[in-house]
């Protein structure tokens, strides 16, 4: 029965928003099944079973998994540090640490390119010719750069989370500083960790504008040449199909991971505040490792930006004509996009941790699939959908934010999931038995615990939303231009002088929203 | 209440049609960088309001399949003849009146259906201080022979102007001289790049020597470089051939025009079409006509360093002229352009798509 898992019953008000958000992320999957269907039987097994897509599929995983990897030992001791150390202005790197998401991923890539090299800024600037990024090491290098972000902002919800005293028991049960963390603190993140996880894998199995710049072949890479090169919609279809084959093995993966895992208070009373680690000589270190990250992120390609007003000189200016106009385009699609995401992923989330069952997880797992589907057929569903069923509706402000919360509803779900497995199920219980009705209670008692989780899925949603391109260009009204759709028709046109405006507006915009966000999270 | 309403309900209607009639929706696979300031001259001068989405050519075409008969596209500009062949064959695009298809002599498909806005040319780019001009063979079919150039040529496989060379080099070489070639330029270490901007810069970064590419991105490169004047100023050949050198020294690009006739100097036009669906179809005319006018080919020079499709427009300095680098490429029927399918086809089969 679906309405009741291990004795609870699942209240509508949660059960039929979580059901109309998956049907959402669905449709696109139920129209590349309607394209895939019109395929050529033949000359589909010649373009499907060829040598060469099991070449792309190593490829992918390889990448998915380094860059994984390298964005764990990246953002674990960042989102430490900035968090549960006595590092001085934690906050403020924290913000600084969480900007590169909002560099468009082949902006970013153009950038250190331009960084590199022997006509590159770092070559200008310091005598030292830097080797230009390529091939698997060049586009695992600039992912991890520009994703980390992802691990950390999950990381870091999680870890202002954690209640001290359990590292407090297990400090006077005589384990040491590293062992504490490793012991204790560690397997209270791995929900983070398998969230972030799975945001930077699908991130890389869609990416297609750094892999193409490293000239890296995956699977996506692939299906973007399908749809761009040879106008295709079947084919292209098939391909997008793989890749989501792929997407539900990771999910699986993940599901296995996660079960039976539950990180909530038991105890009385709330939690005590958090004696901040003194850090003593390793701040050094630490604040190299900031250093680091932040330079290679965040000044290099900036600086690299602002280099090229100066190396094309002359023109930046006319760029800056309707900058002010996309800046609010931007703004009106990405925010409201936010909210809704976040208010879409909270049923999903809750019943995923609340209700645990194979229909809950599953139903909190399609979202992950809607994120996969390549976000140009995502587009091209939602024109088919829209246009057959709700016409007025097409090319209109509202279709647009539809469907930038449902394609990043994903991204949403991970920080909520997270903050829902610290909040003890308890305090609700209590609520109810204090006369709450369910929904009071879920308001009143578990929402202020996971308000921070909340946040930081609508800085994730929003940062992806002001940099998305094919949803942009396929859906937006007519006439409507953000700041990423002038990127992209300037650098097309190697205009980066004209580009490099709108290019450091999206990266101060996106700062903003998310001091804005931080400035709400709980003194840590 | 009833009659308010249906009064309403024309006055609504009629001032709807009163504003169809004076807008224009164009779907413009050329980026916004390069048309907006036309369209702002367009609609100031005829007071037609357009309205624009932009996109890459095969987003819009897909999303023209989408819609269906519901789209509300008038007209469609293209970065290349393919989308637009390509739009054809899906019987998009509308038969256009002879006022359009007469004005630009070269280059008008026999199908009508679309008119040429601009057009460029196939070039090598190279690196002056790496390579020079008389390494270069006469075709570029013996392009993978020259020893000097092995793993330093870039080339972009997956774009569509390269793509469109590879066609006419199918029509004029046959089949399998062109499936060689691709295999000698793979054997020769041929460096694959997404787009023709970062191929050109990874060779001013000395990561390749030589790039088979558009004119005009090598044009506006040197157009960064120093003033882009018009030609034709009074000084004499050799001194703006000097200047010429110079420039390209600076910018560590120059252009190598392959001899009269080879299909590296093919000739490539961007176009526009009239969308079936249209209910506009005055305006969308008025809009083509426009594009193609004395007021609004010289911008295409100008911003994007591409020909014009009309007479009597002047190049920018540093251009070859039109009746040179049009006697550069070689003579082919349009029509045997559109099979891009055959050319994926041979991509795919020697590994490059």
């Amino acid at each position: 029965m679906i309405l009741r898992t291990q004795g609870k019953t699942i209240p509508p008000y949660f059960l039929v928003p979580a059901l109309l958000a998956g049907a959402g992320v669905l449709l696109p999957l139920l129209y590349l099944v309607l394209r895939a269907f019109e395929a050529d039987p033949q000359a589909l097994a010649e373009l499907v079973f060829r040598e060469r897509n099991l070449h792309l599929l190593a490829n992918t995983l390889l990448l998915a998994l380094g860059v994984m990897g390298g964005a764990t030992l990246l953002a674990l001791p960042l989102a430490w540090l900035t968090t549960q150390s006595d590092l001085r202005g934690k906050r403020w790197l924290a913000l600084l640490l969480i900007l590169p998401l909002a560099i468009p991923g082949y902006v970013g890539a153009f950038a250190l390119l331009g960084a590199s090299g022997p006509n590159g800024l770092i070559h200008a600037l310091t005598g030292i010719s830097w080797p230009r990024p390529s091939g698997y090491w060049g586009a695992l290098g600039v992912l991890v750069l520009f994703n980390y972000p992802y691990l950390f902002l999950n990381l870091r919800a999680a870890l202002l989370g954690l209640d001290p005293s359990l590292e407090e028991a297990a400090r006077s049960l005589g384990y040491r500083g590293p062992e504490v963390f490793f012991k204790v603190v560690l397997p209270q993140l791995r929900p983070a960790l398998y969230a972030g996880w799975l945001l930077v894998g699908l991130h890389v199995l869609g990416d297609f504008g750094v892999v193409s710049l490293m000239r890296f072949e995956t699977f996506s890479y692939a299906i973007y040449l399908q749809y761009t090169a040879s106008f295709d919609r079947v084919y292209a279809a098939w391909l997008s199909l793989m890749l989501l084959v792929l997407t539900v093995g990771l999910l699986m993966g993940e599901a296995r991971l996660l079960r039976g895992l539950s990180f909530s208070r038991v105890g009385l009373g709330s939690a005590r505040a958090r004696q901040a680690t003194p850090l003593g000589l390793w701040r050094w270190p630490a604040l190299g490792l900031v250093a680091l990250s932040l330079g290679a992120a965040l000044i290099v390609p900036s600086s690299t930006i602002l280099y090229w007003v100066f190396r094309w000189p002359g023109d930046y200016h006319r760029g800056l004509e309707g900058i002010a106009q996309s800046f609010l385009h931007s703004a009106q699609a990405s925010a409201p996009a936010a909210l809704l995401a976040s208010l879409l992923a909270l049923p999903l989330a809750y019943l995923g941790v609340r209700f645990p069952s194979a229909f809950s997880r599953t139903l909190e797992r399609t979202a992950y699939l809607g994120y996969t589907v390549p976000p140009l057929a995502f587009a091209l569903a939602l024109i088919f959908f829209s246009l057959r069923a709700v016409p007025f509706l097409y090319q209109t402000l509202a279709l647009l934010v539809l469907a930038y919360s449902l394609h990043f509803l994903a991204e949403a779900i991970g920080p909520i999931r997270s903050a829902l497995y610290q909040a003890s199920p308890r305090l609700e219980e209590a609520a109810r038995s204090l006369g709450y009705s369910p929904l009071g209670a879920f308001v009143r008692a578990s929402l202020p615990l996971i308000q921070r989780g909340v946040l930081s899925s609508m800085a994730l949603v929003f940062l992806s939303s002001v940099k998305e391109l094919p949803l942009t260009f396929l859906l937006a009204p007519v006439g409507f231009d953000t700041l990423a759709t002038r990127i992209w028709g300037y650098t097309a046109e190697a205009m980066f002088a004209e580009a490099a405006p709108y290019a450091l507006l999206i990266a101060f915009f996106s700062a903003l929203f998310v001091g804005l966000l931080l400035t709400q999270e709980k003194r840590a | 209440m009833k009659k308010a309403f249906s009064v309403l309900l024309g006055l609504t209607l009629a001032l709807g049609a009163a504003q169809a009639q004076q807008s224009l929706t164009l779907y413009s696979g050329r980026s916004q960088a390069l048309v907006e300031k036309l369209v702002q001259e367009f609609q100031k001068d005829t007071g037609i309001k357009v309205n624009v989405r932009y996109g890459r050519d095969a987003e819009i075409l897909a999303a023209l399949q989408e819609e269906g008969s519901r789209s509300l596209a008038d007209v469609f500009w293209a970065n290349t003849s393919g989308a637009l062949e390509e739009a054809v064959k899906r019987n998009l695009l509308v038969q256009l009146p002879a006022s359009l298809t007469r004005q630009p002599q070269e280059f008008v498909p026999s199908s009508r259906r679309w008119v040429p806005v601009s057009v460029r040319f196939r070039v090598a780019a190279y690196n002056p201080a790496k390579v020079k001009d008389s390494d270069f063979p006469a075709s570029v079919m013996d392009l993978p022979k020259v020893a000097k150039f092995k793993g330093r040529i870039g080339w972009t496989p997956t774009y569509s102007s390269f793509q469109d060379f590879i066609t006419a080099m199918r029509a004029v070489k046959g089949e399998a001289a062109t499936k060689a070639w691709l295999q000698a330029m793979i054997a020769a270490g041929a460096k694959a790049y997404p787009s023709n901007p970062p191929m050109l810069e990874a060779m001013q970064a000395g990561e390749i020597d030589v790039a088979l590419t558009n004119h005009y991105y090598i044009q506006r490169i040197l157009a960064g470089v120093g003033e882009g004047e018009y030609e034709g100023k009074g000084e004499s050949e050799e001194e703006e051939k000097k200047e010429l050198a110079a420039k390209e020294a600076k910018a560590g690009v120059a252009t190598h025009y392959f001899a009269p006739g080879d299909v590296g100097g093919l000739a490539l036009v961007t176009g526009a079409g009239i969308l079936a669906t249209s209910k506009n179809q005055n305006n969308a005319t008025r809009f083509l006509n426009y594009l193609l006018s004395k007021k609004a080919q010289p911008y295409f020079v100008n911003e994007v360093r591409e020909y014009p499709v009309i007479a009597g427009v002047r190049v920018a300095k540093g251009m070859l002229p039109f009746e040179r680098a049009l006697r550069l490429s070689p003579k082919i029927d349009f029509a045997k352009l559109t099979d891009l399918e055959g050319t994926l086809k041979l991509l795919r089969e020697v590994g490059l798509l």
